[in-house]
């Protein structure tokens, strides 16, 4: 049961610092980016009026999250931040679905993926909500109602970055944790398939989408 | 009496695992009754539809009953295993386990039977969508099951940690705490989550062609209804991993220990608000579909003042356990 916890890493000496890497998660993301390059030519190979398997899955991405950020953010807005927000969906997706192949694991199972994309998602809201109101008016928004609150509106900023990336990493490493110790305990006869169908592909298709529309949600929370 | 420390650890065992299924019987139980008494409902209504009504039961309960074999599957294992270990952490660990698992599965088993009860009256108010309704009731009811799932999670780690010879003084604490945080926290999570779930099966029996914007609400909803808990398996993540130094005061393992209880008990009110809140938006959002965007801001803003006690709470909890 050690492996419940243990990460690959590897440590590289860079100028007297100390450069760890999660080696295994960097090679999974590279996995999972390649397959999503790989299925953009595929898509976009030959545009036809009788599309091929790609492009209509292509295509059926492309409508809904279209809806989806047209719906939160408004015209303008949504041209800009639509290529984010399918993107990301995408490879978060792919990300937690990519452990149901053997050998493979998601790289959404350690937590600096999880947290690296919340930090983006962070940083994005903000930015957008300074440029869409004005820095004046981004600072006032933390003093309402009054102004000692302040610190607490702050603090409530940071912590939905915890909440959103601790949701994912702790669904999916919770998944990948339950797959395994029930495996072991039922000697892997019958069970885990169905664990994996609904962990893996169920799980992980509802978690993305909540990543995704939360992102979406901040920025237009900033925005509005 | 008891002296040596094979006992207490098979004291402590047995024990958890007592604990563990009694609290975790009560949630299942509860929400499959729901359940059952809104099928009893809808059948009255259109009796003609019953065999449907019927089937969505089963299939309801049998979701909702996943939260007690969960705590089933955490007291089988804490019955039959063998602990050859010799560290009296270990007792404590395996009772933290049977904690969290029991008050775990609380939330979960209750919140899930608010879809399933409703989506059978929703079958007789309008029996044309029934297979939109029943994955929509599948898709709630499986998200709500996320805390008892983070309790399982923290549950297993707690019997499968390689105790080692951290020392026994704090640490016997940090994982009773650890256990109390996730396990408690997720009641109110989980509760949360089942009623956004049910508004969400009544509004789309209600207004079919709204069904993208409820469940897209309902996912937001739950999601942030379920903070409280992420907060809680935070806190317990923290109290498992790091490594406390030696000390024979009480005051250092009562600071660890009033950590769990503080994120646990914290969670409860923020999970339990988080979702009325959750559910008043669903409901609204098929009532009137062109205010939608707007009904979903005023939820999350609404949300994140009501989380606010949660954050108070986990504030309180990493002072308690980096500062004191």
């Amino acid at each position: 049961m050690d492996e419940l916890t243990e990460i690959p890493q590897m440590t590289l000496e860079f100028f007297g610092i100390n450069l760890v890497f999660n080696t295994q998660t960097i090679l999974m993301t590279w996995v999972v980016m390649a397959a999503l390059i790989g299925f953009g030519f595929l898509a976009t190979k030959k545009i036809g009026f009788l599309p091929n398997p790609f492009q209509v899955v292509g295509e059926l991405l492309v409508t809904v999250f279209q809806g989806l950020t047209l719906d939160a953010l408004g015209e303008d807005l949504a041209k800009k931040y639509f290529p984010l927000i399918c993107g990301l969906f995408m490879f978060l997706l792919l990300s937690n679905w990519l452990g149901i192949i053997p050998e493979l694991s998601e790289p959404t199972k350690d937590l600096n993926t999880p947290l690296g994309l919340g930090i983006m998602g962070f940083c994005i809201a903000h930015y957008s909500g300074i440029k869409a109101k004005g820095f004046k008016a981004y600072v006032k928004g933390y003093t309402e109602p009054i102004i000692f609150l302040a610190p607490l509106n702050v603090i409530g900023e940071i912590s939905k970055v915890i909440s959103i990336s601790f949701r994912l990493f702790g669904n999916i490493m919770g998944g990948a944790i339950i797959i395994l110790v029930v495996s072991h305990l039922v000697y892997s006869l019958i069970l885990p398939p169905a664990l994996n169908l609904f962990f893996g592909l169920f799980v992980g298709t509802i978690q993305a989408f909540v990543f995704t529309m939360l992102t979406l949600v901040y920025i237009s929370v900033q925005v509005n | 009496m008891f002296t040596d420390v094979a006992t207490i650890i098979k004291l402590a065992s047995f024990g958890g695992a007592g604990i563990c299924i009694g609290l975790g019987a009560i949630g299942a139980a509860v929400g499959e009754g729901y359940t059952a008494g809104m099928a009893n409902l809808s059948i009255s209504h259109k009796p003609e539809r019953s065999g449907d009504i019927m089937k969505n039961m089963l299939v309801g309960q049998a979701v909702a009953e996943s939260a007690g074999i969960f705590a089933l599957v955490i007291a089988i294992v804490l019955i039959f295993m063998d602990a050859s270990s010799t560290n009296l952490l270990t007792a404590a660990a395996l009772f933290g386990a049977g904690i969290c698992m029991g008050f775990g599965a609380i939330g979960s088993g209750i919140g899930s039977g608010y879809p399933g009860g409703e989506a059978c009256l929703g079958l007789s108010r309008q029996p044309s969508v029934s297979n939109r309704l029943m994955t929509n009731m599948l898709i709630g009811s499986a998200v709500c099951q996320t805390p008892a799932i983070f309790s399982m999670v923290v549950s297993l780690m707690l019997i499968f940690k390689n105790i080692g010879d951290l020392p026994l003084a704090p640490t016997w604490a940090a994982l009773l705490g650890a256990g109390i945080s996730t396990g408690v926290a997720a009641i109110g999570s989980g509760m949360g989550g089942g009623m956004t779930a049910g508004a969400s099966c009544e509004s789309i029996a209600r207004n079919p062609e709204t069904l993208g914007r409820v469940t897209t609400t309902m996912l937001v909803g739950q999601a942030v209804s379920q903070t409280p808990s992420i907060f809680g398996l935070l806190v317990s993540f923290i109290l498992m991993f790091k490594t406390f130094p030696e000390s024979s005061t009480l005051s250092a393992a009562m600071a660890l220990l009033g950590a769990g209880i503080c994120m646990g008990f914290g969670g409860i009110g923020p999970g339990i608000g988080n979702g009325m809140t959750a559910q008043g938006a669903v409901k609204w959002v098929s009532r009137n579909i062109e205010a939608a965007g707007e009904l979903m801001r005023t939820m999350l803003v609404g949300q994140a003042v009501s989380q606010s006690t949660a954050i108070y709470a986990m504030v309180i909890s990493l002072v308690l356990v980096f500062v004191v």
